[in-house]
């Protein structure tokens, strides 16, 4: 078996075979200006495979006996994990101040609150959720629940964790960094173990309609900066799944330069004080749990 | 809203989306929901109208829409489901530029701008050039900046000395879009036009004259206002963007002495490569690369984030010098994802011996992106003292491999060192890589290692070990191979049977017959290859019962190997082109050609279901060299619908008939 490779150019052909069938099978629209993307990211798998060309990785992709994770991580690498804690704080301050409290009144009588942060990535965006269900001081004795899920399973037991470093810390302020983490080395931190225990992580292909690992519906749903990796028809299911997982009422949290114009009007737009967020209204698709 | 007014809003909206839209009355339910109050019941009735069937009278019926001028909401819903009407609506809208009401014409405009095609273009001309309110030319110009053609991009110019200056800026706009620029003489004096210069300088940045970097530079030293030196960005990214390589140190020069010349440079730059423009940050990328000034190199590794420019990045931090290459190190684990990912790239590049004391203690405290940047990096800087850091990352299974790679690199300079290290790590039970690197640079004298690691050692040591052995000792490790055979894992199994395909021969066949029946997939698939590969051909009546199996991966490599036999007939790969997989349909048209009996067979997948098929048909046909066949070609050309499928075609179609 060869060991290494020089790099291989990728085919208008080659790219064309390997996009589709990355859409295929999970929505990630690779657009044709980034055929050079996809050639420097795919490059170390050919290398790390001995393979020495996009024609026979593609058949790998599809007839290899190990073509099923050999999948997940080509789009693995394909993908951008990128996230922070804190991340958009201008929303996060709107969820914070505006959708608690409403989501405080709806549930009084449950004091149960369920939030889904779907595409996870390395699980700060759903840690970052938990903390600020902590820091509101409104669900003392409630049953939360913060599941994070993504279709990389590299992030995921990054996300399972909990060990970060700066640059994932660079928009959290040094009072949060001292309330909620704790120093694991000189240049790392741990997030809280009681904040630990509030989030769970599991794998989920949004494009999976069926195998969602949530039990129940959700209260809110944070799916921030996944959508703009698809075309309009995968974007249209995702929606349609994330409003059905929703309780009537629920929140949609999209990324800020996220928007539903044109994809769906099943959500109707909530503008708040902060900030515009998406909602499922209450009536239509029957009761929720 | 209130709660009640929410679902009310709530019932009406869920109504017109289960609207059955073959009832008659369908239609003029769904123009009374473009007057609704809510924008998400007017959307439903507008998607609604797109689907209803007779699309001339919904057509006509939403002009009529259109008309109603106290109804905003309504008219935009109207307008918004008349643009996804396509063509059906181009020729009434066209009709409606006639109109008395200029308020109607602007709306016809601006729809068949959006609709985009072409056979709007002769009208949208006309009014550009003639109707005589100054708004409706305006959308006329804007849509014939999405329509297109020659004759638009002509009326256009034309335009540009029309002393209404709105009318200016729309068809500057619009020649932008067209990627048509018009002759350098006439953009110039639009340079300093407070209005156009924007626009000015963006069609100037499309003007291949090597002028342009002289005036971008202008631009750019324009103290005075901040949007004309962004403005003069924008244009340099794209001129940039277009030149090649050989080009580029003048460009550099040049704009590293007009930035030279303003104040303060090197933070407008730093703020221009975080502007939320992605035009303004490709030219401050060129601009980075004229400054080279070393802190502006997080900024320009952050510019990643946006994907499509990261060939752009990439280049303008390989112009950077090593000083570079500490700043990145230095601010590694701050960059975003995207960011890290390109420094680490041109790290790796960039570094040399001095490098190894950072690229240590990146080890150290990285995340394992980082991690394998510092080892990639480690292996190039040809430092004997890379040779020890990369052996402790040996044992950690995200790493070993570019770990190994490295210290293979470094075995250049220090093999007695890099085996020691790989050897130690393997007595301790390492990854399959690391076996790999061992015999890559030790050889044969490693074979007792081998040996030995494949009696016993884990199991996918144990099978690298089968096929290392087979690289470096044919006779051994067909032995071993067949030791490995009953090998009680699959992955084991596996391993001796691709062996036995690439060292052994016919006379294996009954072994490779039990390996077809495995029951690990993952074995069988090894089999198939094999038997082609060494010559089974005894065996061609197994590989043909499965090239009808349903799955493409067992189909594909049954038709590859009886290919490979040489003993493929033309009744199985009738059967292997009619497979549900396009791959085996490919693999099949290729034995064909291979084999004579191509043009047939490309004859008939001209027309198949998947452009990949098609493309390679066209291929076979034109590898026949054969003129007779381009008419055949010409036909399927005519129908051609797909990019890349047209493209084979074309190229078929020219090699045939000797162009
Ligand atoms: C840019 S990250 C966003 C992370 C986080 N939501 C934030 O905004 O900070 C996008 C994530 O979406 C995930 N993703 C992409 N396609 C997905 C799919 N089909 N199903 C689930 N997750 C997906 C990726 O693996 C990646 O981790």
């Amino acid at each position: 078996m060869p060991f290494d490779t020089g790099r291989p150019e990728m085919t208008a052909e080659e790219f064309r075979l390997l996009r589709d069938f990355v859409y295929a099978y999970c929505g990630i629209l690779v657009r044709d200006d980034m055929k050079y993307v996809m050639e420097r990211r795919l490059w170390p798998r050919l290398e790390a495979l001995g393979l020495t060309d996009f024609s026979t990785y593609y058949r790998y992709l599809r007839f290899d006996a190990q073509r099923r994770s050999e999948l997940e991580t080509a789009v693995e690498a394909l993908t951008t994990h990128e996230t922070y804690f804190f991340r958009e704080p201008r929303q996060l301050k709107a969820f914070s101040e505006e959708v608690l409290p409403v989501l405080e009144r709806r549930n009084a009588r449950t004091r149960r609150l369920r939030i889904w942060s779907a595409g996870c990535s390395s699980g700060e965006e759903a840690y970052t959720v938990a903390m600020l269900l902590l820091e509101s001081g409104r669900f003392e004795g409630w049953d939360l629940e913060v599941y994070g899920t993504d279709i990389s399973r590299r992030v995921l037991s990054v996300a399972r964790l909990g060990e970060y470093g700066p640059s994932a810390l660079r928009s959290t302020s040094p009072d949060k960094l001292a309330r909620y983490f704790v120093h694991v080395g000189p240049n790392r931190v741990r997030v809280r173990d009681d904040i630990r225990a509030m989030v769970s992580f599991g794998h989920h292909n949004l494009r999976d309609v069926d195998t969602v690992p949530l039990t129940s519906r959700v209260d809110a749903v944070f799916c921030r900066n996944v959508l703009i990796y698809f075309d309009a028809p995968a974007r249209q299911r995702v929606l349609r799944l994330l409003y059905d997982k929703l309780v009537p009422g629920g929140y949609l949290m999209l990324g800020h330069s996220e928007n539903l114009i044109n994809l769906s009007a099943d959500f109707e737009l909530v503008h708040l004080r902060g900030d515009l967020v998406y909602r499922r209204p209450e009536l239509g698709g029957g009761g929720g749990t | 809203m209130s709660e009640e007014g929410r679902n009310a809003e709530e019932v009406r909206y869920r109504a017109l989306l289960d609207l059955d839209v073959s009832r008659p009355e369908a239609r003029e339910e769904l123009v009374t929901g473009l007057h609704d109050e809510s924008w998400r019941v007017r959307r439903a009735a507008a998607d609604g109208l797109v689907r209803l069937p007779e699309r001339g009278a919904v057509v006509e019926r939403l002009i009529a829409v259109l008309g109603e001028r106290d109804e905003t909401g309504a008219r935009n819903a109207a307008a918004e489901a008349l643009s996804g009407m396509g063509a059906s609506a181009v020729h009434p809208l066209v009709h409606l530029l006639g109109h008395a009401d200029p308020d109607q014409r602007k709306f016809a405009a601006d729809i068949l701008g959006q609709l985009a095609l072409p056979e709007a273009e002769g009208a949208l001309v006309a009014v550009l050039l003639e109707d005589g309110d100054l708004n409706v030319r305006v959308a006329a110009a804007e849509a014939l900046g999405r329509v297109g053609g020659r004759g638009a991009a002509f009326a256009l110019e034309r335009v540009l000395s029309n002393p209404e200056p709105l009318l200016r800026l729309s068809a500057l706009e619009s020649l932008a879009a067209l990627r048509h620029p018009p002759p350098l003489a006439e953009v110039v004096p639009l340079l300093n036009n407070p209005l156009l210069k924007r626009s000015a300088y963006r069609v100037l940045g499309l003007i291949e004259r090597p002028e342009v970097v002289a005036l971008v530079c202008r631009g750019l030293a324009a103290s005075e206002s901040r949007s004309t030196r962004e403005a003069a960005l924008v244009a340099l990214g794209q001129h940039s963007a277009r030149m090649a390589d050989g080009g580029r140190p003048a460009m550099y020069a040049a704009v590293g002495e007009a930035l030279r010349r303003l104040l303060g440079a090197v933070s407008w730059v730093a703020s221009a490569l975080e502007s939320g423009d992605i035009e303004v940050k490709t030219g401050a990328l060129v601009a980075a690369a004229a400054l080279r000034e070393p802190r502006l190199a997080p900024l320009v590794a952050e510019v990643a984030q946006e994907e499509r420019l990261v060939p752009e990045v990439m280049r303008t931090l390989a112009c950077f010098g090593p000083e570079t290459g500490r700043e990145l190190l230095a601010s590694m684990d701050r960059l975003s994802l995207p960011a890290r990912e390109a420094a680490g790239q041109v790290l790796v590049d960039m570094v040399d011996p001095s490098f190894v004391p950072e690229l240590v203690q990146m080890l150290d405290w990285g995340e394992v992106d980082l991690k394998g940047v510092a080892a990639r990096a480690l292996g190039r800087t040809g430092a004997l003292d890379a040779v020890e850091p990369l052996a402790g990352f040996l044992s950690i299974p995200e790493l070993a491999g570019v770990a190994a790679r490295a210290l293979v690199a470094l075995s250049a300079g220090f093999r007695a060192q890099v085996l020691q290290a790989l050897q130690t790590s393997l007595e301790r039970g390492a990854e399959p890589v690391v076996l790999n690197a061992l015999v890559r640079v030790g050889g044969t004298s490693q074979l007792p290692l081998v040996r030995r690691i494949a009696r016993e050692a884990s199991v996918p040591l144990r099978a690298t070990a089968v096929e290392v052995l087979a690289a470096v000792d044919p006779s051994g490790g067909l032995e071993l191979a067949r030791v490995a055979l009953v090998d009680e894992a699959p992955r084991v199994r596996a391993a001796a049977v691709r062996v036995l395909g690439q060292v052994g021969d016919v006379s294996l066949a009954p072994l490779l017959q039990r390996a077809l029946a495995d029951d690990a997939l993952e074995v069988r698939l090894a089999a198939l290859e094999a038997v082609g590969e060494c010559g089974a051909v005894a065996l061609a009546a197994d590989l043909e019962a499965l090239v009808r199996h349903p799955d493409g991966a067992i189909a594909f490599r049954a038709v590859r190997s009886l290919a490979r036999l040489g003993v493929l007939r033309d009744e199985v790969i009738q059967q292997a082109v009619g497979h549900e997989d396009h791959e085996v349909v490919k693999a099949a048209l290729l034995a064909g050609a291979a084999s004579g009996g191509g043009e047939a067979l490309a004859l008939g997948l001209l027309d198949h279901a998947h452009w990949d098929v098609r493309a390679a048909a066209a291929r076979v046909l034109a590898d026949s060299r054969e003129e007779r066949l381009l008419p055949p070609l010409l036909n399927a050309l005519l129908s051609e619908t797909d990019a890349l499928a047209r493209r084979a075609l074309v190229d078929a179609v020219e090699r045939l008939s000797g162009r």
